[in-house]
Formats: C-alpha cells, structure tokens, sequence
C-alpha cells in the first residue's frame, strides 16, 4: 500500500491498520491486546532499538522481548514496516502452512522469545542482558509485559534476579492496559501500584501515558541515559484496544474477530484519524 | 561420581570460555573447586528455579554456554514449560543437571525424590538424555554434553556405589556399554544406580549380557534391536517410574523391529510411603538385590519356552507357539 510522504515510520495509525489487515486476513483474536502496546513498539522501532548490522538476526542488535506473546500482531507490523515481513505474510496470516503464529515465537527471524505462555519472556532478556554485560558489549534488551502477565510469580523472580545482577542494560516495559483475559486486572488479581511494586523490588521506574509517543520517548531516553546499576522499567498506562473507539477498554475484543462491518469500521477511523491530523 | 562431576565441570569451564554455571541455590561444596579457579562464572541465581532456566536460555542466545545445576525434583520437574519453550524449541546449548535423582534423598520425601524426570523429559523434542552410572561414565558423558549443541539433562543419582567401568570410555550418542558378555537366554541393560544391581543380579542367570546405558535419549535404535534379537528377554532396571524411562524407550523400539519379551524393573506408580535410609527405600520399592531377582525369575516363567521372536521368525503366531 502506498504511503503518504508526510507520515513517519512506524506511523500508529498504520500500524493498527497493519494489525487489523492481518487480523481480518486470519480471522484472528487479540487485537485489542495488540492495540494497547503500538505506540510503545512504535517509539522503540523508530527511536531506541539500535537494530545493529546484518537484519533481524545481527550479532550486534538491541534485544526486543514481547513477552506479552498475544499483542505479537503489533510487532508483526512493525517488522512489516523494516521490510521484514511481506504483504504476502500480512495476508496469509492463520493459512495452512504459513509461519506467524497468533502468539510470539522465536523461529520468527525479528522475535526474540517464544511467548504466549507468560512469564516467560523477562527472564530470557535478563539471560540476554546478562550475556551482553559479560561480553562487555553496549546491547540493551528491552521485555515488554502485559499487565496480566505480572500475575505469573516467575516475573517476580525474573525482577529479583535482574537487580541483584544490576543489570542496567535490561529494560521492562509494562503494558498497563488494565485488563486480562477474563476481565479488569482490578476484578481478577488485584496488582495495586505497579509502579510501586517495581521500585521495590530495586528497579529504576518511570510512569508515562503508554499513547502519548512524545512522553513516552522522554521517559525511554531518560531511563536509558541513567547511570544507575539497576535495571529499568517503564509503567505505560494504556488503553486495551486504543485506537478504535469500540475496541477501547472493551474486553471482548480480547477475544472478538472482526466481521467484514466492523473491519470497515474500524479502518474508518483510523483512516479519519489520519486525515485529521494531516489536516 | 560426584567428584568426577566437579572435576568435569572445571575441565569444562577452562576449555570453553562461554561455559557459565548457574544454580538454584544448591550444591554445597559440590562447586568449591569450580568457584576457586573461575569465581565470576559461578551464579548462584536463588531459590528461583523457573527463572533461573530462562536466564539460562538468553545466555545460551546471547552466545554462552550455561550449566544449569539443581535437583532433579525441581530441575527439570519444576521447570519443564521453561525447559519445552525456552530452551528445547530454540534447540540451545543448555546443559542440566539433575541430582539426586531416584530416592537419593530418601529422609526428605516425595518433594526431594524424583522417579518420573526421564519421563517428563523424554517427549520434549530436541532434549537430549545422559544418566551415568559411575565415575567413568559420568566423565564420558560431560565430555559428550560439551560436544554437543543442543539442550541436554544429565540425570545424576546415587553416586557412591562404585565402579562399573574398569578402564576409561569415550561415548557417542545412544551408545549402549557392553559391561559383561553373554550368550545366555537373557540380556540385561540398566541405567544408573541398578548398574550395579544388573551385574549382581545377574549371575543367577547362566550367560546373562549386561549393558549399561548411559545414554537414556537418543537411544541407539539399532544396538537395542541387536540386542533383543540375541535374546529371549531383556531385563531393564532403572531407578525411575516403570513408565517413560529407560524401560520404556527399549520397548519402544523393541515392538517396532523385533517383538520381545521385556521386564520393567523399576518404580511402580507410586510414591514413596516411609521416611528411612535410601537402601530402606529401595527395598520398600522392590529394587534391592532380592526383590529384583525375585521379580525376574516370576517373568520368566511368562517367557514361553520358544521365545516370541523364534516364534515370528518361524512364521507362527505367538499363541500358537506358546
């Protein structure tokens, strides 16, 4: 699809239309889990992920771990947007024998960690920060959570073993959306201050509107450029399904595939959203 | 054998420069030695096993080669989604340590004893499976786990019943150790700690061959199948559940290439009843030299006298013969 000069990389609105050209393609669940985290993954692409030299699998590339497997159609976008990933992969999504799965996997060139099952992804990038402070090489490794994720103890564990280990190079980034599969993170498992819990446990912690990429760049590049030994987190407070406006903190698009209607509509507004700001 | 661990573990270490050791806050002086010559690649990671496997994977991603120490209970039980996704299905150079495996902590009950970690194990593609039985074979075998680029578990029992090897070995995958020729009617093959046990039991039986496996998973299909063609039964002995370990995977390959008749000793399915000594519990599960003997002689009274694998070369069927 061609794109208008004005709009930068990893453009949000893109991106969500990205994500749902995929997800109407594959009859696909998750989309609201993908919408909550775009602006996150949109600042990282754009501004922090240092990609290195040699594609998705470069020796010398910054880590980015979702460990929030379900938003993976977000990152699928992004990695369609560095061009390592075709239309032809957007469109075949969920077809037989095709390789993007509705969940993070690692055989993905452009993925880091298999996830999907949670708690899994934090530890893996402490392993990765650890591994790049031995060798003595500047990689960063940044793990993006969910909020519903931070119910499974191994995260706990993954925070613990991170700031004992100092491993400044290793930054969490929640995705405080505010909702899990079964309902508000409120009504199933109580997580009070997340931003509290972290700095607790050790960790350097900024909070910042999870849609809001200006902020969310300040508060990146200040953690980033911190000459702190602990690691880094980032509470972004997002909106499940930000974007469109019958996705937004409605969880059944947790869940919900879209029907030919409510694809048009939904691009609807994307598309005025854009023209809005352009204009 | 726990020696020839440590020393096997310092070798490994001051070989390749990627090795890095982690445990889960376990290994009382077992890493001394391994502390004293290379202290900055000892990481204890806590009482945090499932993370401790994750690290263990981004380090093998980012270009280590990380030992993972912990008990068998816990490691790989405890962890096995971490072991499936995080290590095995990226296939990386991880290596585990099991100890303690079977009924070694016998005084700490069922959450310290372990009988069903082959088991667990042996479904997850990619993962590799050592158990040695002595000094010799628990050397050839972190060689051959340091040789090698996948995920592997060593499963490391009770380690104080002495030699079964008599000279140094050297093991390629799946390889089977021949410990005691035999023409006799029976072979036997054991893993582990019922080495010991096999070669004991054994001369009761004229001519019995013994075999040490201490290659669980991938397990040479082809030396088994020679094996059982040789013989009219296949005693296997392991100091883990009777189903899913060493037992299982011989008549795995037994009923695919050549019907044989196969006697599981092993731990049946339960768990431990009492608190005593690890030879009490052994008894109370029936692997002591006795009840071993006693519980083969009972099977080969089922082996029909014109074994099933004549019986089929002869062109009959089995019940015709028997």
């Amino acid at each position: 699809m061609p794109q208008p000069q004005t709009v930068q990389p990893f453009d949000p609105r893109r991106l969500r239309r990205t994500v749902l050209r995929m997800a109407y393609a594959g009859s696909s669940v998750h989309i609201a889990c993908a919408f909550s985290l775009i602006e996150i993954l949109a600042v990282l692409y754009r501004l922090h992920l240092r990609l290195g030299h040699g594609g998705p699998r470069a020796p010398d590339r910054d880590y980015l771990i979702l460990s929030k497997g379900h938003g993976v159609m977000a990152q699928y976008a992004c990695l369609h947007e560095l061009g390592w990933l075709s239309d032809a992969d957007l469109d075949s999504y969920f077809r037989d024998g095709t390789r993007l799965k509705g969940l993070s996997d690692a055989h993905v060139p452009g993925l880091e960690a298999t996830s999907g099952s949670l708690g899994h992804g934090l530890s893996v990038g402490a392993g990765l920060a650890l591994a790049a402070k031995r060798r003595g090489t500047p990689q960063r490794c940044f793990a993006v959570v969910g909020d519903g994720e931070l119910n499974e103890g191994s995260i706990w564990e993954a925070l613990l073993f991170a700031a004992h280990f100092d491993l400044s190079n290793l930054m969490i980034i929640v995705d405080e959306n505010g909702y899990q599969a079964m309902g508000s993170t409120r009504e199933v498992m109580r997580l009070g201050s997340i931003a509290g819990k972290l700095s607790a446990f050790g960790l350097e912690t900024c909070e910042v509107d999870g849609h809001d990429e200006a902020a969310l760049d300040a508060a990146m590049s200040k953690l980033l450029k911190s000459p702190s030994i602990a690691p880094k987190a980032l509470v972004a407070h997002t909106v499940k399904g930000k974007g469109v406006s019958f996705m937004e903190a409605n969880n059944r698009w947790h869940y919900s595939r879209l029907s030919a209607e409510t694809y048009a509509a939904a691009l609807a507004e994307l598309e005025l959203g854009e023209k809005r700001i352009a204009s | 054998m726990r020696n020839a661990f440590a020393a096997a573990l310092v070798r490994a270490a001051q070989r390749d420069p990627r090795v890095v050791l982690l445990t889960g806050d376990h290994g009382y002086t077992l890493f001394d030695e391994f502390r004293r010559v290379c202290p900055d690649r000892y990481l204890n990671a806590g009482i945090a096993e499932q993370n401790m496997v994750g690290v263990a994977a981004g380090l093998a991603k980012g270009g280590l080669r990380p030992i993972v120490y912990g008990l068998s209970a816990f490691t790989p039980v405890r962890v096995l989604e971490q072991i499936k996704l995080d290590v095995c299905y990226e296939q990386l150079p991880v290596l585990f340590i099991g100890d303690g495996a079977g009924v070694v902590y016998s005084t700490l009950g069922s959450s310290h004893q372990s009988t069903e970690d082959v088991a667990a194990l042996r479904a997850i593609p990619n993962m590799a499976i050592l158990s040695p039985a002595d000094a010799r074979e628990m050397t050839a075998c972190m060689e051959l786990a340091g040789r090698t680029a996948g995920p592997v578990y060593l499963r490391m029992g009770k380690s104080d019943l002495g030699a079964v090897h008599s000279r140094r070995l050297s093991l390629a995958w799946g390889e089977l150790c021949k410990l005691r020729e035999g023409t006799g009617d029976v072979a036997w093959i054991a893993t582990g700690s019922m080495v010991q046990t096999a070669l004991a039991v054994s001369a009761q039986w004229a001519g019995s061959q013994v075999w040490s496996a201490p290659c669980l998973k991938p397990l040479d299909a082809l030396q088994v199948e020679a094996i059982c063609r040789q013989h009219r039964a296949v005693i296997v002995l392991e100091e883990h559940s009777i189903y899913g370990g060493l037992c299982s995977a011989v008549a795995e390959i037994a009923c695919a290439r050549t019907p044989t008749w196969v006697c599981p000793i092993g731990v049946q399915d339960r768990f431990s009843r009492c608190c005593g000594s690890y030879q009490y519990l052994m008894n109370e599960h029936e692997l002591n030299a006795e009840a071993v003997a006693a519980q083969v002689r009972e099977f080969l009274k089922r082996v029909p006298a014109t074994s099933s694998r004549e019986a089929f070369s002869l062109g009959v069927s089995v019940s015709e013969a028997a």
